[in-house]
């Protein structure tokens, strides 16, 4: 059971680095912490994200540190949404990525003159856009999957 | 977990992160471990999708290939099949080496040795603010930070970070990109600077007297000891004088086309030295020429004795005022024919 688990995320990892180099910007992986909050999995949660903040911090180019509050954010606006949304409805789904779309670029805007970068508007505002779209429907395609996976394990 | 508990955890974590951030902003150690296992994991997980999808298009591409040849060429033999069908499977493969023969090609002298790495992706993740690329090599075999990286067409840009066996590369097209160049046939020189993907490069400093023109190539000029000299890198697009400055306003296009980027050559430096150029005569001072009647009377002093010594024994003359013996300046005419060499002398 537990190396299933691992090879799942291990797959989700794969998923996840391929569809990012088809979208520059874009962070996959983000929905995979969101599914870990959902199943309240902090056990998994423990080197999972470690794994994504250092896949994350290297893939790119910018100095270490702009994931990490990426990620953190992501997480309290999780725990916030949750006091007034049930987590598994679309609908908080949708508007949590809205919500991680301005987060994305507000994490943009303030680490790029701490870190001596530039900082262009557009180019932000493309990639904050196209991570609200991705999060909601990839976070209905995983959650089919891993349903599929749960209903497979209470059959055998 | 009360507000209050919340609120000391936020302060802890916040505390945490900005000592972890300082401690990095000095050592760079967690930007290296980062490097080290996401460039690395990435590159490994991208290497065996691209070779995949590679093989996927190929045999995708042969496929449709076939049943062209079949429907067009029904008559033919089947060993003409056999072979047109082989031919159709190599084409790719031809395609691809052309490329590597044209970028094998590129001339550089002996001290760069050109290295072929694969494009295995464009920006990756959400810390991909540069304009940059994954290569599929690392610091274990060539791609060390600062190398340089070329195609045939030109510059393409230059290693940012790596990792053993992938590296991270700077676009010259990156905001942050700034390159020492020459114009190809002005000699003027300045600096170029990336705007952004997509956008046109800008050339600063580039003094208003200067005769650059539309069209003319930007080559690297070496001055900023990043690159080789020579190198081209972008072609002029416009040429005005700046409004807010007292340099040119030029914009360039980038030579090499970003989008179609397959494999690149990264040039690293072979140790070698070339030896160096003989060395010329030496330079003469500039001065004004010698006046006809001072140059009469030196060589009337110099028969004197010549004459007198005849006779008697020849009289000490004095040492005339020249100064003295000092390297030389020569400067070539706009002719292309040796200026004369003058001696300073001293009245």
């Amino acid at each position: 059971m537990k190396w299933r688990q691992i090879g799942w995320w291990i797959c989700f990892i794969i998923l996840g680095v391929w569809v990012q180099s088809l979208a520059p910007g874009l962070d996959a992986l983000v929905v995979g912490v969101l599914i870990l909050l959902q199943e309240d999995d902090y056990r998994d949660m423990l080197w999972l994200l470690p794994l994504f903040i250092l896949l994350q911090e290297g893939m790119g180019s910018r100095p270490f540190g702009s994931v990490v509050v990426w990620y953190a954010a992501t997480v309290v606006m999780f725990k916030i949404g949750r006091w007034l949304f049930d987590t598994r409805n679309f609908l908080f789904m949708f508007l949590l990525s809205a919500s991680l779309g301005s987060v994305y670029f507000f994490v943009d805007w303030l680490m790029a003159p701490l870190q001596n970068l530039n900082f262009n508007v557009e180019d932000a505002l493309d990639k904050s856009l196209v991570q609200a779209l991705f999060i909601p429907f990839a976070w209905r395609g995983i959650q089919a999957l891993r349903k599929g996976r749960d209903r497979e394990d209470d059959e055998s | 977990m009360t507000f209050r508990r919340a609120l000391l955890l936020g302060g802890l974590a916040l505390i945490f992160f900005l000592a972890l951030y300082s401690w990095n902003s000095r050592t760079g150690a967690l930007d290296d471990l980062a490097t080290n296992v996401g460039l690395e994991v990435s590159a490994q997980i991208l290497g065996p999708l691209r070779y995949a999808k590679d093989g996927l298009g190929n045999f995708w591409n042969r496929y449709w290939d076939l049943v062209g040849v079949r429907e067009e060429n029904i008559r033919l033999k089947k060993r003409a099949e056999e072979l047109e069908a082989r031919l159709v499977a190599m084409r790719e493969d031809l395609a691809e080496l052309k490329r590597l023969r044209a970028l094998a090609q590129f001339p550089v002298d002996a001290r760069w040795r050109p290295l072929a790495a694969r494009v295995l992706a464009g920006r990756l993740g959400p810390g991909a603010v540069m304009d940059t690329i994954t290569i599929s090599r690392g610091y274990t075999n060539g791609a060390r930070p600062g190398v340089p990286l070329v195609t045939n067409l030109g510059l393409v840009g230059r290693v940012l970070r790596s990792s053993a066996r992938a590296a991270t590369a700077l676009l010259i097209t990156d905001p942050g990109s700034r390159i020492a160049v020459y114009g190809q046939e002005s000699r003027a020189p300045g600096i170029l600077k990336g705007q952004g993907t997509g956008k046109p490069m800008e050339v600063d400093f580039v003094q208003r007297d200067a005769p650059m023109n539309e069209g003319e190539i930007l080559v690297t000029s070496g001055l900023d000891d990043k690159y080789p000299k020579g190198l081209p890198v972008a072609r002029i697009e416009r040429v005005a004088p700046s409004d807010y400055t007292q340099f040119m306003a030029i914009e360039a296009a980038p030579l090499v086309d970003f989008k179609r980027l397959e494999e690149v050559l990264l040039l690293e430096k072979s140790g070698v030295e070339l030896p160096p150029e003989d060395p010329e005569e030496p330079a003469a001072l500039f001065g004004p020429p010698i006046p006809a009647r001072i140059l009469k009377a030196r060589e009337q002093r110099a028969a004197q004795p010549a004459a007198q010594g005849a006779e008697s024994a020849p009289a000490p003359s004095p040492a005339p005022r020249t100064a003295p013996a000092r390297p030389s300046v020569r400067r070539d005419s706009p002719s292309g024919q040796s200026a004369p060499r003058y001696r300073v002398i001293v009245p």
